[in-house]
């Protein structure tokens, strides 16, 4: 039935489009051979690494913005819930373009300066250089690499809280009276009662949101990160091959993605049991 | 490349109050030197820089910047950059000045400073052989019932508003689609930069022709550099007269724009 709707497309396609597919150059630009070096990385599989390296970041940092705001946002005390709510709101309510864009730039110029990131990586030792580009690309791009983490990680961590919040929420209120009529702290109950059933509920939707950063990472684009979105814009428009540069950039993404999914899965199964 | 988009301005808006402050007190050029790196701004468009099929930058203005940076004594460094963000990302710092074959603009040249042109390009118009046969003027294409496809912000917009306010407007988000469009047979015609609408008759000899022997408007592209940086652009502006009597600058641009040897680099 599927594989009779997707051949219908593709018939329809070519009838209507006036276009002559040529697969021919994008293999290339995956993998490409090299009489020195062998087999290497060509732009989209570059690409494909930058997005990878970026979404492990930012979810890294979104899960401990996430963690702070949502505990800012389950406190008794008026002020950390004011402060928690207003950036949930703040974040989840303005486009994400328009943050990306003005926030990097302030990142970028306000925030890096501060840190330094320039000088330190002129003055760095190869051993060190080399650590950086396995972890976050080519150091020349440091500073942009870094301004696009913290810029997602914000961004994402707005959503990654309010799944946090939803998880501890959702617990009935009736099973933090029964921990503190046992003579639990705050704390405690949190910890050994509300969080192992909390946990279970978070799972999917956190896995949700993961699979979610690792495609909204594509807007990074817009600010000159070199991902797989950058870098197939740039061979689409090289080879004007569009449709197949952007097939096959989808299709990694897909393998990314659903990768992901798989393992989700597993985990939603063994916290089930 | 004309383009203008409402991020270009939101993004310059953002920045006005955070333009750095240290680069007042030492001359740009001096920085370069200093630092024996000369970092250049630029974006993919077929032939000013594309990608070659090892993934290498190639292109008009690569051979502009390599040039320059070896004639200053430092290396070249491309910063490939996404033209939404190209003039935001130049004045946050990213790279000391572009060259990506910028038109000077008077709203351009509200946020940055312009060199002398060092490449003259125009709008030309492109038709399909099926739907609109045989057109030799501009005025021809001034009607309810022709329809004109064009990449959203780009001076060929403003172009068809001005020239041809009659014909229908249909605007992309890039050349690709609007070019499908006419092969497509959706719409009449399709205006961009030169060399593109030459190219593309090239390319599909049997759908398209060129009704107009020459650009319908030129425009002019120069290096665009933070303001305040009269120095700076002192030295570029020697750099480019200089090319240009030696002829460099055209030979170069022969090479990219007006034939295509190129072409085996990037396609198989």
């Amino acid at each position: 039935m599927l594989a009779g709707f997707i051949g219908f497309v593709i018939f329809r396609v070519q009838t209507v489009l006036n276009y002559r597919w040529a697969w021919a150059s994008i293999p290339n630009y995956i993998l490409r051979w090299d009489p020195e070096r062998g087999w290497v990385a060509n732009l989209l599989l570059q690409g494909l690494a930058t997005t990878l390296r970026l979404s492990l970041w930012s979810m890294a940092l979104a899960s401990l913005f996430g963690v702070l705001i949502a505990t800012g946002r389950i406190a008794q005390n008026r002020l950390p819930r004011l402060i928690s709510g207003t950036y949930v709101e703040l974040m989840r309510n303005t486009p994400p373009l328009v943050l990306i864009f003005v926030g990097y730039f302030f990142v970028s110029s306000q925030l890096m300066p501060l840190l330094g990131i320039d000088a330190f990586v002129r003055g760095a030792s190869p051993e060190v250089l080399q650590v950086i580009s396995v972890a976050f690309g080519e150091p020349r791009l440091l500073k942009n690499f870094i301004s696009a983490t913290i810029v997602l990680a914000l961004f994402e961590g707005a959503y990654v809280a309010e799944i946090l919040r939803g998880g501890i929420q959702s617990v009935e209120v009736g099973q933090w009276d029964a921990a503190s009529a046992l003579g639990l702290t705050r704390w405690q109950s949190l910890r050994r009662v509300i969080l192992p059933q909390a946990v279970a509920r978070m799972v999917p939707p956190l896995g949700g949101q993961t699979i979610s950063l690792i495609k909204d990472s594509s807007i990074i684009s817009l600010i000159s990160i070199q991902d797989l979105t950058f870098m197939a814009n740039d061979v689409a428009a090289s080879t004007t091959r569009v449709f197949e540069t952007w097939i096959t950039a989808s299709a990694m993404y897909f393998a990314v993605c659903f990768t992901l999914s798989l393992g989700f899965r597993k985990l939603e199964r063994r916290l089930a049991r | 490349m004309f383009r203008r988009t409402l991020l270009h301005a939101a993004g310059a808006a953002a920045l006005v109050g955070m333009a750095r402050p240290s680069l007042a007190a030492t001359p740009l050029i001096d920085e370069i030197r200093s630092r024996g790196v000369l970092r250049a701004g630029l974006s993919t468009f077929v032939p000013w820089a594309m990608r070659d099929k090892q993934g290498k930058l190639i292109g008009y203005e690569l051979d502009v910047g390599t040039r320059l940076a070896a004639d200053l004594g430092v290396k070249y460094e491309p910063m490939p950059t996404a033209w939404d963000g190209i003039i935001p990302a130049l004045l946050s710092g990213s790279f000391d000045l572009i060259i990506g074959g910028m038109t000077v603009t008077p709203a351009r040249e509200q946020s940055v400073d312009f060199t002398e042109a060092y490449s003259f390009t125009g709008i030309a118009i492109v038709a399909s052989k099926k739907v609109a046969p045989g057109l030799t003027t501009l005025e021809a294409f001034n009607r309810p019932t022709v329809t004109l496809a064009v990449r959203r912000g780009t001076g060929a917009v403003t172009l068809v508003q001005e020239k041809l306010p009659l014909a229908t407007l249909r605007q992309f988000d890039d050349d690709a689609p609007a070019l499908q469009e006419v092969l497509n047979g959706n719409a009449a015609a399709w205006l961009t930069s030169t060399p593109k609408p030459a190219f593309a008759a090239v390319d599909h000899p049997d759908a398209l022709y060129l009704p107009l022997e020459k650009p319908i408007t030129a425009q002019r592209d120069a290096m665009a550099i933070r303001k305040g940086e009269a120095a700076t652009v002192a030295v570029l502006n020697t750099w480019i007269a200089a090319r240009k009597a030696d002829g460099f600058l055209a030979e170069r641009f022969h090479f990219w724009f007006e034939q295509r040897s190129w072409l085996t680099q990037v396609q198989s």
